[in-house]
């Protein structure tokens, strides 16, 4: 069926076309959540609101445009809301461990280690970028979406995108660094 | 101030996606600067990391919660919920705002020691305030009946001026009846 049949179905209000729309989004949206909250209970509750708010405004949706990134568009408003209301409560991401399993079993078990320490440091360090630059650098390098797609997402010209995920990948890099010096030092 | 140039450049430089002027300028200077070379190995190093970060899956208990959504929302607590948080609307802050403020001046004045003179000073003011009005009104009034004076003035020297021949007929009257003045 096509995605438009689809959303028409929705504001019909037919629960197997809401199904679908549920079964085809709620993963990208769920793993943007939770790679930018770092809480698994978190990004549950941030999912919900986020279909909740799509459930609301799916009849304001223009057909014409692409449906991905309007919903990654209304995704990220909520993201970046709910950060600036609760931003103390987020100090902590979840350990790395817990639902992030590793996929490299080929390499030897020092690199591994050894790279393993390093997502640990990345994924920690994403909490330290401000939510802008966090949000850029997730949708480029974790979901691996072109720049193009980025800067419709957010909302910015490609040479603002370009430079924010600059930024973060910068802040992240020096992390890394201070953590080796840490590391040496002792 | 290399250095910060540098550091623009890297993350393109990486990419590959610098032009070659700019390309042997990134090259020359990573050779003699040792700290944006660990800055290029630290940023590879994320890349790198990044790589490891599979998609976690959607449990079964959130999915059957977003399944629900239509259904929820014709509950009634649900309506419930949506009416709490049109109070967090952003519109309403400035009546929140209005309120706040509001609040303050009653407790001030609720749990003011002096109390007493406070209510004193608001029963002068509120005096004053009467008598002020009380002025204007008899002010306005007074205005309204020389107003009223003026208009009938006016209108009487309207009359009297003849404009529009307005005492033609008294003439004629007093001319056709002869009578009248022998009598008088």
């Amino acid at each position: 069926m096509d995605l438009n049949e689809v959303i028409a179905e929705c504001l019909e209000g037919k629960e197997g076309a809401w199904r679908m729309l549920v079964d085809a989004y709620s993963k990208k949206v769920f793993n943007m959540a939770y790679q930018f909250a770092g809480s698994y209970e978190e990004a549950e509750d941030l999912t919900q609101d986020i279909f909740l708010k799509l459930y609301h405004s799916l009849s304001k949706y223009d057909r014409a445009k692409n449906f991905t990134a309007w919903l990654l568009t209304l995704a990220k408003n909520h993201l970046i809301d709910a950060y600036r209301k609760t931003k103390w409560e987020k100090a902590n991401r979840d350990e790395f461990d817990e639902h992030f399993l590793s996929e490299d079993a080929a390499e030897s078990p020092e690199a591994s280690l050894l790279k393993e320490a390093s997502r640990k440091a990345v994924w920690n360090g994403l909490n330290s970028l401000s939510p802008e630059n966090r949000m850029a650098v997730i949708l480029r390098d974790i979901q691996g979406k072109s720049y193009e797609d980025v800067a419709e997402i957010l909302g910015l010209p490609i040479g603002t995108v370009k430079s924010r995920i600059n930024r973060g990948r910068l802040e992240l890099a020096k992390i890394l660094g201070s953590r080796k010096e840490t590391i040496h030092g002792l | 101030m290399a250095c910060d140039r540098i550091e623009e450049l890297l993350a393109s430089f990486l990419e590959e996606e610098l032009g070659p002027a700019e390309r042997s300028f990134v090259e020359e200077h990573l050779k003699t600067c040792p700290s944006c070379s660990l800055l290029l190995a630290g940023l590879r190093e994320v890349k790198g990391a990044f790589h490891g970060f599979p998609e976690v899956e959607v449990s079964e208990g959130l999915k059957s919660k977003l399944y629900a959504i239509p259904e929820e929302k014709k509950s009634s607590r649900f309506r419930l919920k949506l009416s709490l948080d049109f109070l967090l609307q952003p519109s309403l802050q400035p009546v929140f705002a209005a309120a706040t403020v509001f609040m303050i001046l009653v407790s001030f004045y609720v749990f003011n020691p002096n109390k007493k003179a406070i209510d004193r000073s608001i029963d002068r003011n509120l005096h004053l305030g009467y008598s002020q009005v009380e002025k204007l009104y008899a002010r306005a009034g007074s205005w309204a009946d020389r107003l009223k004076a003026y208009k009938d003035n006016f209108l009487v020297s309207i009359k009297e001026w003849n404009l529009l021949g307005g005492n033609e007929d008294q003439t004629l009257k007093e001319e056709e009846s002869p009578w009248k003045k022998r009598a008088s």
